[in-house]
Order: structure tokens, then sequence, then C-alpha cells
């Protein structure tokens, strides 16, 4: 009966009973211990029926009991936190789980899609592509929507994830992968020589096979032997044990990717911690010791619930104390698949026959099937009688045709071993086939890595104690450890003899890869139509493609084409392995950078200031600018934006502009350097004086503009716009040491030292004068148009003083050290306050610098020339520069160029829109016909219309032509008439007064 | 006429929350922002690096640092910040701009850089698992030793990091951050670090 443990076993297993944890799966309430994974505690219930597979909504049961599972996939946890397609075998159990069923509807019981079955001789391979052709178009809307939703897995939660992940490095001489006997002698050889050692165990007690198997190692049982190395182990400083930790990628320069279920354990992770940890581990050496996934065998019905590999069956029996059969029958083609039938016996479960596909059993067997009372066939299962409720009968084809028929409620199948040859082989190396254990073993592994144990083919405990041991000692050798490793941990070597054997043929859907539903006609059909390569097999057929990579399915699919294809296993050869080894939840990869911190923010020196302001923010590159300065009772950002313009326009104003790049020049050279980064010459700026500079690409193309002062004969303080900052840095960095290393120039980056506010207004002196030291002169005269120098605030502070203007207003631009920022703020407002001073944001400096029609990014766009944007004549003739030879280029100096020129509807009241294309009056709007587009656009509080920039095709030889704004996005079509970029006070009387 | 207060205002004033954070218990890191500092950019000149080493040696009494390392005096640090270059970080004024300009007169270019930066100092049981979260620097002690020091980068934003003296028998971490990044970065530690309970301060000492 489900619900009261019925098949847990009295006693034994690494569970702890006096935890009991209640679940639910389905809907339905079970009880199981801690130490049980979900599967385990299903098993323990006697629950056979856990999903419904991928394509036919077949019944299926559980598989495995690790992270090679296909089968027993499920939802786990609700509403936010459900997680699809998590493997029962490695969900471990917390009291007050909750998890479901995938794939049916609606219920798991009665799955109406399950009617797929009846149809499965028309869903082979290839039957999407070959029935859903016609018509084309039908594919994304109809066909692949119908599909997805039929052939499914879980459902992702679909709200935001609750819980954080994070990312951290860890570093050391050597990473072991795996704590089964080889992974834990290599700890033990390379921790006792001093090495810095990360031991990764995917499973949350370490040990691997032998919490299932057992054995002996020195002297000891294999728990006690595993719990005094654990404890050595944890005794070194220097060795890091991770349990719950899978290492799921090898990448460049020794570095692994882990992902660590920190606290998937848990129904929610505790305050203040996260769900999955990242890690990215730096190691000089690798030990892969990540052993050997047992195989299954393809024969018909081997899909039914209650069919299990045989190690999964040790698992249960030993680990978990759960019975997944009373009367179990063995299906094997090698001596290890026995220890199932030893396991099942001693356990006091009824074996009701062994069937050995090899010629020949050992004595030792045959005297335990006869104490056993238990039949030994020679043959191979050829069909399962069951179904949902799982296995009811067996039979058997007999090495020489005849059949016999098997009673049991449990099927143990066991085809031999894989290495887990994932890691070994993520830098495309390709494993070799080795004739003696039928299976594929890591070759042409990555740097610094070495395979040890089952994961290199040493299927015996003595083998893998060997070898893990001997790997450990040389990784930690390599590394320069050579403390003592004291003496090798021994056990006997167990015999592994098999005899291979891949598909058994008969009537019925034989399974190769569960997960995808193909079978092997799906393999066979594929050879057929010409799909032989392992590559196109797989994706042909799906086959390997699920979430578990193929890890049951791969080399059986691969050995059943060899044969219908009549070459050799190595010759058909492996597809190319590739990480993830499990899946990983793209939250971790995430970490913390998810909402708002989703990338670094940068802030000015006044943003609390403007904060507090009630200004409205808008994200320019990284920084968090303020856009404008919303007052009661405006109804909108034009509003705000149009006060805030007649405000500086009429009186004065004040803006934050820190997010311009600021770079110290320095040296003896720092002039002929700029000569040759600017087009215009700087070093013969005099001293106290600031010019407005622009920069070419090598490709003659414009990269940016700025203005640059001249502050000391051999100390230039240059500026960038604030989206190029970086890249300016980058660029004059690389001018510096690969272009010119023969000049004698410093760079550094002083952008987060200053803070910088654009002062701008007729009434800008008279602010200024109230916050300056009265000694200094601000008359025309004492500070000239350009000028730049260091000046004395009222209160002892210096500060630097330049005499430039982006909104074509009597304007400076003070600096002060950013810590001061706030302060600066603050007493603008307060000097400023008898001439009705106005903060004003970025979308009135962007209104004020198209009404006075200077360029900035939407019109410097990695395609315009000095020529495009007017500023041709500022290139020197005297002198070389970047960008120079190549800006003359043909079609760079061509007539017939969109250059930049003024843009303004002629019904006054319209609105003009970036991106409208210009077309030529009475011609059709196309390719053909396009002279170029809007690139920027204000309402012009001045003009008291829309204006613009554009850049037109000979724009400035059209002043005055009407022409049509053509804007298909908004579908629009006015007309509009190109006039002088300068909007305002075209002869710039009002920045000089 | 008015007369204007210049109070300066740390990039970290406003995020700062000084006392306990996260997890509950005894804290297993103590962030520390070190407030109002004198950091000076120093970069020979062209084929003056022997010369500025000099004028360092002279001036604080050590050589400045060559490789990654930052070198403590009684009353200053240099920490390396490329090749021919060093940061010089000190406090109230004795070793700002204004007085080594002197100093490295002809061999050095110097540029101010103490509004750009804050200064996080990060130590505890703790403090190298919680910064292992953002550095991809080994901070092993065999590794980086005190006086190790790096130009590296955490959360996308560049960071010099080094380590200084040991406090009470525990390795010292210092953080020069970017100030207009600071924040941002302040809640990403914050984020790492609230697991191990943080006790979270600010000082204007060392």
């Amino acid at each position: 009966m489900a619900g009261d443990q019925a098949n847990r076993l009295t006693s034994g297993g690494l569970i702890d009973r006096s935890t009991a944890l209640s679940f639910r799966f389905d809907g339905e309430n079970f009880l199981g211990f801690k130490g049980d994974t979900l599967a385990s505690a299903l098993v323990a219930n006697g629950v056979k029926l856990v999903g419904r597979s991928f394509k036919y909504h077949r019944p299926r049961g559980i598989l495995t009991a690790g992270s090679e599972e296909p089968n027993a996939l499920v939802e786990l946890r609700s509403g936010a936190r459900r997680e699809p397609n998590t493997k029962a075998t490695t969900a471990e159990l917390y009291e007050g789980l909750e998890a479901a069923s995938q794939n049916r509807w609606p219920s798991l019981n009665f799955d109406v899609m399950s009617v797929n079955q009846l149809f499965a001789p028309i869903f082979v391979a290839g039957f999407y592509y070959k029935t859903f052709m016609w018509p084309a178009k039908f594919w994304e809307a109809i066909y692949e929507p119908a599909i997805r939703r039929a052939a499914g897995l879980g459902r992702a939660a679909g709200v935001s994830d609750p819980d954080h992940y994070d990312k951290a490095w860890a570093h050391c001489d050597v990473v072991i992968v795996g704590s089964g006997p080889a992974g834990l002698a290599a700890a033990l050889a390379a921790g006792r020589s001093g090495a810095r050692v990360i031991l990764c165990e995917e499973d949350f007690v370490l040990g691997g096979r032998l919490l299932a198997n057992g054995g002996t190692i020195d002297g000891l049982p294999a728990a006690e032997w595993v719990a005094r190395t654990v404890a050595e182990l944890e005794a070194l400083p220097d060795v890091r044990i991770m349990t719950r930790t899978t290492l799921f990628g090898v990448y460049d320069g020794g570095t692994y990717g882990a992902i660590e279920h920190v606290n998937d354990h848990l129904p929610v992770p505790p305050e203040h911690q996260v769900r999955q940890r990242l890690w990215r581990i730096v190691a000089r050496r690798c030990v892969v010791a990540a052993g050997a996934i047992e195989r299954p065998i393809v024969f018909a019905g081997n899909d039914t619930p209650g069919v299990m590999m045989a190690s999964a069956m040790r698992s249960y029996i030993n680990r978990y104390a759960a019975a997944p059969a009373r009367r179990i029958a063995l299906f094997t083609n090698n001596e290890d698949g026995w220890r199932t039938a030893e396991t099942a016996i001693a356990a006091g479960l009824q074996v009701a026959a062994v069937i050995d596909a090899r010629p020949d059993v050992s004595p030792a067997h045959r005297s335990l099937a006869s104490k056993g009372g238990f039949p030994v066939l020679h043959g191979s299962v050829s069909a399962v009688d069951g179904g949902k409720t799982g296995v009811r009968k067996i039979s058997v084809s007999l090495t020489g045709g005849a059949r016999a028929e098997v009673e049991a409620d449990g099927l143990a199948v066991s085809g031999g071993w894989n290495p887990a040859v994932g890691p070994t082989s993520y830098h495309r190396g390709r494993p070799k086939w080795r004739d003696d254990i039928a299976a594929f073993v890591p070759d042409g592994v990555p740097p610094g890595m070495a395979a040890a144990g089952a994961a290199n083919g040493a299927f015996g405990l003595g083998a893998c104690l060997r070898e893990g041991f001997e790997a450990g000692a040389a990784a930690a050798r390599d590394a320069g450890r050579s403390g003592n490793i004291g003496s090798m941990p021994a056990a006997d070597d167990e015999i592994f003899s098999i005899t291979p054997l891949w598909h058994v043929a008969g009537k019925g859907k034989a399974f190769v890869d569960q997960q995808h539903d193909v079978t092997a006609s799906d393999v066979e059909l594929a050879q057929r139509e010409g799909f032989q390569s392992v590559e196109h097999l797989k994706r042909y057929t799906t086959l390997g493609m699920a979430t578990d990579q193929g890890k049951t399915s791969n080399v059986a699919g691969l050995a059943i084409m060899a044969a219908v294809s009549g070459k050799s296993i190595p010759e058909t050869g492996t597809t190319i392995y590739r990480p993830p080894y499990v899946p990983v939840a793209i939250g971790a990869f995430a970490g913390h950078h998810r909402d708002e911190n989703f990338h670094a923010t940068r802030l000015t020196p006044s943003h609390h200031w403007a904060a507090e302001l009630g200004a409205v923010f808008v994200d320019t590159g990284l920084w968090k600018r303020a856009q404008w300065y919303p007052r009661a009772g405006e109804k909108d950002w034009l509003e705000s934006v149009t006060r805030e313009v007649k405000a500086v326009r009429s009186g004065v104003g004040f803006c934050d502009v820190s997010t311009l790049g600021k770079i110290d020049v320095h040296g003896p050279d720092a002039g002929a350097f700029l000569d040759r980064v600017y087009i215009n010459a700087f070093s013969s700026l005099a001293v106290g004086k600031g010019r407005y500079g622009l920069m070419l690409r090598e490709d003659g193309i414009v990269y940016d503009d700025g203005t640059t002062s001249r502050l000391a004969e051999d100390h230039y303080f240059l500026t960038t716009t604030t989206a190029k900052a970086g890249l300016v840095m980058q660029h004059l960095e690389f001018c510096r040491q690969v272009l010119f290393p023969e000049l004698d120039v410093q760079l550094t980056s002083v952008s987060d030292q200053w803070a910088q506010f654009s002062i701008a207004g007729p009434k800008t002196r008279d602010l200024l004068q109230e916050i300056v030291d009265p000694a200094e002169d601000l008359s025309n005269e004492g500070f000239p148009f350009m000028g730049a120098r260091e000046v004395k605030l009222r209160g002892g502070l210096k500060a630097r003083l330049f005499r430039i203007s982006f909104s074509g207003e009597m304007a400076f631009e003070i600096s002060v050290p950013a810590r001061h920022g706030e302060a600066m703020a603050r007493n603008l407002m307060i000097a400023g306050e008898p001439f009705g001073v106005t903060p004003y944001g970025t979308e009135a400096l962007g209104v004020m610098r198209i009404e006075k029609g200077h360029v900035a990014g939407p019109e410097l766009n990695g395609t315009t020339t000095a020529g495009d944007l007017g500023l041709g004549k500022m290139m020197s003739t005297k002198k070389d520069f970047i960008g120079r030879v190549m800006a003359r280029r043909e079609a760079l100096v061509a007539p017939n160029r969109q250059v930049v020129v003024g843009i303004k509807p002629t019904d006054k009241a319209r609105r003009l829109r970036s991106g409208a294309h210009i077309i030529p009056k009475g011609e059709t709007p196309g390719p053909e016909n396009d002279q170029g587009y809007v690139t920027s656009v204000c309402f012009s509080p001045v003009l008291d219309q829309w204006i613009g920039l554009g850049l037109v095709e000979r724009g400035r030889e059209r002043i005055g032509e009407i022409v049509r704004a053509h804007d298909p996005l908004r579908s629009e079509d006015y007309d509009v008439e190109l006039c002088n970029s300068v909007f305002y006070d075209p002869d710039g009387g009002r920045q000089r007064g | 006429m008015a007369e204007f207060s210049w109070d300066v205002r740390s990039p970290l004033e406003r995020a700062l929350i000084a006392g306990p954070y996260g997890a509950q218990g005894d804290s297993g890191v103590a962030l520390t922002e070190i407030r109002n500092f004198d950091l000076v950019q120093v970069m020979a000149r062209r084929g003056k690096a022997g010369e500025m080493i000099a004028a360092a040696k002279a001036r604080f009494g050590v050589a400045a640092p060559e490789t990654p390392k930052a070198i403590g005096t009684s009353d200053a640090s240099l920490i390396w910040s490329g090749p021919d270059q060093f940061l010089v970080l000190s406090k109230g004024g004795k070793h700002s701009i204004e007085a080594l300009a002197p100093v490295f007169a002809g061999s050095a270019s110097l540029s101010d850089q103490s509004h750009a930066r804050a200064l996080i100092s990060v130590s505890g049981d703790k403090a190298r698992a919680m910064l292992a979260k953002l550095s991809s620097i080994d901070l092993h002690s065999d590794v980086f030793g005190v006086g190790a020091a790096a130009a590296t980068s955490m959360d996308h934003t560049s960071v010099t990091l080094w380590r200084g003296a040991d406090r009470n028998g525990q390795a010292v971490f210092n953080l020069l951050v970017f100030a207009t990044f600071a924040e941002s970065l302040w809640h990403t530690i914050l984020d790492s670090t609230a697991e191990y309970g943080v006790t979270i301060g600010h000082s204007e000492e060392f």
C-alpha cells in the first residue's frame, strides 16, 4: 500500500529512521526518512509509476539511483519555486516536499495523451519533419506549438524566482571529481602530500558506489573506512570537501565549473542564504574519479515500470533499505550484475531467476542459485508483460531457441558499465574503446587532468583505490607538493567478465533513449535513411539530446548503429561530449546580477541631492542621470523640461555633468600627443584656455568630441562624451603605449575625482560671484570665453572653472573634488536663490544643444565624418593626426554625403519625430529616394515648435527647401523645411557675453 | 553674503548603515569604510622610473613597489597600480598631491585620486569566503600574503585590492573602488556577505 513505507526493509540502510519526513507526490501523502531521495522514498512506498514519457506518454518508473536518470523527472516544489524536470533520484527528501509528475493529463494514472501509443507506428524518427512540412508557414504558428504542448517536460514556474544564487571562485592544486573509492584515495594521497585539494561530490553523502556495494578496505567494512578517511581529510587544513556539488564543465587554463546545491535539500533556503552557488574552480591538476554508469540492455518492454538498473536496485536495497520489488528477476551480461542477486537474497527478497546472456556462469554463482532456489537461464529477456502497475511476467529467449517465462514484480538489468567520460572529453578528446570491458574509456583528456578508477575503466575495488591513490599522488607531485603520502588503501579486486549484449530482437517497442522515447527501430530507420554518422543519428532521432544527455543511452544507440551498418563500435565512434554534465539553472549563472543589480550602476556626486528633489532618473550607459526635476502641478515631462529650458535661457540653471569622461594628460609631450589624437591643434593652446576637440578613428570616421583645457605647460585636462568615456581612455592608452611610445606622456582617468556642474544662463556670472571668492575676476576680460583656471571659492575650497557652453548661453563649468559635489549642488541652490536658479536635467540639456545645433551621440553615430558634422574646417592641414589619411577617401568626401542640417515642420503645430526619413517632394518613399533621416528632435521653447537635426544628402546646400518627412513606423508623412542647424543665437553673442 | 559649507560626503555615506547586517549571531565579516584619505597616482615619466623610485625612497624611506605589492610606512601606503606607477595612500594632508608635487617634479606625473575612490577594509573569519564571490584572485595566505596587491576587478568594476597588516591575528583586505561605482558595488558586497553576518562600520583611521 502506498503511504505506509510497505517496501521499507526492517533494518539496514544509511537512513535515519528516527527522523520521519512527510511529503506529497501528485497530491498524495507519504512518509520517508532523512537520508532518502524522493526516488528512494517512493520506492519504499511501493510507488512504481512516476511519470509519462516524452513522446508516447508511456508509463515510466524509476530506472536508476543517480544523476543519469532518464525517467523519474518531476516538478519539485510549487508556485514561484516550481522546478521542472527535477530528477527524483537526486532530489534529497525534506519535510513537506511537494512533487508532481510531468507530461500527463488529467492524471498520471489516466493520461489522455497515452493514445499516442496507438499511433506509435507513425511516430518514428523524423516524423515531425516528414509530416508537418506543408504549408510551410503553419510550422511556426500551429504545428510547433501544438507539438510542444503534446510532447513535453515539466512546466517552468513562470514567475520571478524568489531565491538567490551566487557565484564564487576557488583555487587549489588538485580538484577531485567524485568521492567513491578512487576519489577518496586520490584525496588522501594529495591531501597528505600537503596539496590544496577540493573534493567535489554530487551526492549529499560521501562514498560513491561504496554506499551501495559495501566491501572491505584495509580490513574495515567500507562504511567505516569511508568515515575514517573523511575524518582524516577533514583534519587537513587545505582540503575542502564539497558535497552536493557537481563538476559540470572543463574550461581553459585549468578552470572548472561546478554547481553547489547549497540549500536544495531544504524547502526554502534559510534567511540570507542562497539556493545554489556556481563555482569557478582554478586547479593545477584534476583527477576525475566520477565512476561509471551502468547501461541498460535494449529489449521490448524495457521501459516498463519495475525494470531497473541492477546497480540501482543495490542502491535502493543497501543504501536506502527500500525494496524495489519482492520477487526480482535479474538480466545480466556480466559478473557485476550478479551482486544484485546477492544483495536481494541478503535482504530477504526473493530472486525469481537470473537470466545471464553469457555462455558460462561461475561455480560460485551456480551454488548461490541452488542455495537461493532460483533458476539460472542462459539467454535474453525478449519481452516484459506489465504496465503502469509494474512488471508481471518476463519472457526469456533461451540460448538454443526455446522460450521461458518468469514471474516477477521487478526486473534488474545490467548491460555493463560505461565510464563517465564526459569531463575527460570536454576538450574534444574522443574516448577510446576497450574490448575487455566493452566500454569507452578516456583518451585525449584535457591538460592537467587524469581519470582514475571506474571512470578510467578500472571496475575492481582494489584497482579503484590503487588508481585513485596514484593519480592523487601524481597530481600533487605535479603541483609541487612532496609531503609523505603514507600507505595506499587496499582491497581485493572483483572479477568483471562481460559478453557484450546491446539489443535483444523482439516484438514491441525497445527503448534506447527512454527520456526522448527513441527506440531501437528508430536507430535502424535512421541508418536506412542515410543518417548513419553518430552525429546525424543523434540529431535525426534526438537520441541523447534530452536533459540527461544520453548517459544511459548513447553507447547502446551507437552500438546498435554499428551492428546495422556493419561497422565496429570504435569505427562508429561517439558524438562530441559537451558541458554541462548535468543541467545547471540559468539563475546560478546570473548569481546576484538580477533585477536592479543586473549590472553595476554609477551615481553622480549629486545623485542623492537630486533624488531628494524628486528628479526622474534615466539610465545612460551605467549611469543614473537626472533627466528632469518635476514640480508639483506639472502635467508631463514636456512641461517640466520646457520650464527648465526657459529658466536657463532667461535666468540661470545648473546641471550635473560629472558623467563626462575626464582624463589627466600629463608630460612634456602632452601637447604633441593631443595633436596626434585630435584633428585640431592643442600644442598651441595657451595655458588657461580650453578648446573643443574632435577625434577620428583610424578609418576617418568621427570617434568622439569634447573640450580639453590646458591647466599647465605639461598638464591638459581632457573631457570625453559620457558614452565613450571608457573607450576613449582605452584608445588613448593604446595610442600612448603602442602607437607613440616615444612620447613622454602619462594618462590618468579622473572621471571619478571631479564633480562637475554646468551653470548656464544670462545670470550665471551673478550666481558665480556669490560663490566664488570676491578676489576672482569673472568679467569677460578677466575670464574670457574658453578660459580655464583654478579659482578659490568662498569658504576656502579650490575649484576649477571652465568657461564653456553647450547650451548657447553665457555659461561656466565648475568642478570640485567629488566628495564636495553634493555640497556644491546645495550651495548653487543657495547662491542662485536670488536669481531663481533652476536645476535642469539631461532632457533640457538636450533641448538646448539641439536649439544650438551642437552634435551629440545621434550624430556622432559611427558613420559620420567631420565634414558631415559641419566641422570639416577643424581638420588641421599642418600636422598629422589619427584618421587624416583615410578621411580623404573618395566616398568620405563625396559631395552628395548626408550632412547635418536643421529640420522643422512647415506646420508649426506638428510634432517632429526622430527616425523619420527625408524624401524629396513629389517622390515615392523608398530606398531609391531616401535622402537621410531625422537624428535628434526636441520641442524648442524658444521657437515654440518642434525642431530637429538630421543627416540629409547635400543638406547644407538645400537650406530653405521643403521636403517630406516620411515615417512608416508611425504612419506619418508631413512637410519639413531644411534650415540652418543653429536655431538659436547663430552668431554666438550670448555665450560670449 | 552667504557663507558656504563645503562638507564632504563619502560615496558610501548614504548606502552604509553602521551596525550588524545579515545573518544573526557572531559576524563572519567586518566591513569598514575608511573615509577622507589622500590618494595620489604617481606615474613615471618616460625613462624616469629609476628617478621616481629614488624620489619615493627619499620621501618615504622605502622602495616603491615594482611588482604587485603594497608597502606600508608609518604614515603612508605605497600600492602598486601598474608598470612604473603606484598609488600613495595617506591621511591628513602630509602626502597630498600638493605635498608630493615637489618630490616627484621631473620624474613622475601626479594625479589626485583622493576623491575618485572609496576605501573598504574587509576582515573576519569569512573575509576570504566572501571575497571569493567577488574576486578571481587566489587569496590563500601562501599565495596572497601580507603586502600582496592586485589591480583587478569585482562585479565588472576596477578594484585595487591589497592585503594590509594582520589585525588581531586576522587577515585584513583593502579595496579601493571607483567612487561612482561604490554604492552599486557595496550592495553586491552586502548580498555576498549577508549569509556570514556582517559588522558594518566606518572610520576616519586606517
